[in-house]
């Protein structure tokens, strides 16, 4: 049988740039190694501190990583940087990957579980639902299904196609049962325009703190909808 | 201390992004990466590039000995002050 159904049993989410004497991201900075967090961008704060929100004892599960634009801000500099002919940092270069946040997460807390790290493009938050659900229907006890964006630096015509929106990141720990919110996620045939993931985050934790009223969001070409399962 | 080792040690700090540290935190002959003040690989391309712009000496992974030269800033200190000569 096809996996639709999810158990959320914890989230956390973090909205804005966290400062580091927030009492969250402080609390957070102090788990980490003193020598990494250095290497910490604001994004990646926002991220580990979502997470930790999560309150979780361990990450000994898959980890799912989704944003759309990733830290793309830090790779415009460089390209203006590069563009007026100076040298680059090495380690804003060797941070400026799709999955530097993740590398980072996987080396603070010495964690060597799968890890998928996606853009998900005009589909936003579905698809990494779907691959949450592929990982529980292997047979993975719970998954970290992890959503994170910040706003677009203004040179990229965010407006018209709905890219960009204030930062956030949202951690979600699933499983295929167990206790917590059972979530029911289907397709739906009717098309629409919900905007990309960063526009999709806040509707998204809009629906988990009022989730009878259910979620639709809806892409180019189909809509998804979550559900309490009931 | 000499001039140069009080300038390399502010420029680790700096380039390094070791805000926590103080120049004082770091000794002359105190090895730089793993058991010593625990920089790594990145760390050493970051130094490298900072020692190119502020003293205009390059280091050359192929013909330096790079590890000597990044052990502590006593050795990276000898090794601007020769390149200098």
């Amino acid at each position: 049988m096809v996996l639709s159904c999810v158990v959320l049993s914890t989230w956390g989410v973090c909205e804005g740039a966290p400062r580091d004497d927030d009492d969250a991201t402080k609390k957070m900075l102090e788990k980490l190694p003193r020598l990494l967090r250095r290497r910490l961008t604001p994004l990646a704060r926002t991220v580990f501190t979502a997470i930790d929100q999560c309150a979780l004892e361990t990450y000994d599960m898959p980890l799912v990583f989704s944003s759309t634009h990733g830290e793309l801000a830090k790779s415009f500099n460089m390209m203006r940087q590069i563009e007026a002919g100076e040298e680059i940092s090495p380690t804003h270069f060797s941070l400026s990957v799709h999955n530097a946040i993740a590398g980072l997460f996987a080396m603070a807390f010495n964690n060597q579980q799968q890890c998928s790290v996606i853009a998900p493009g005009m589909e936003g938050i579905a698809p990494g639902f779907i691959e949450a659900l592929g990982l529980l229907q292997e047979g993975n006890a719970r998954v970290l299904l992890v959503f994170y964006d910040e706003p677009l630096v203004p040179f990229y015509p965010a407006e018209p196609f709905r890219l960009s929106a204030d930062e956030m990141a949202l951690a979600l720990c699933l499983s295929a049962d167990g206790k917590g919110l059972k979530l029911h996620f289907s397709r739906r045939l009717e098309s629409g325009n919900s905007g990309e993931q960063p526009l999709q985050l806040p509707c998204l934790v809009n629906f988990l703190n009022n989730p009878e009223q259910g979620l639709v969001l809806r892409t180019a070409y189909k809509g998804w909808c979550w559900q309490l399962d009931v | 201390m000499s001039t140069l080792e009080h300038e390399l040690k502010q420029l680790i700090i700096n380039a390094l992004d070791l805000e926590d540290l103080r120049v004082e935190d770091i000794d002359d002959d105190e090895p730089l990466f793993n058991e010593g003040l625990g920089l790594d690989s990145i760390d050493a391309l970051e130094l490298g590039l900072a020692i190119r712009k502020k003293y205009g000496v390059r280091i050359d992974q192929e013909k330096d000995d790079v590890v000597k030269i990044f052990s502590s800033v006593s050795s990276l200190a000898a090794f601007i002050e020769s390149e200098r000569e």
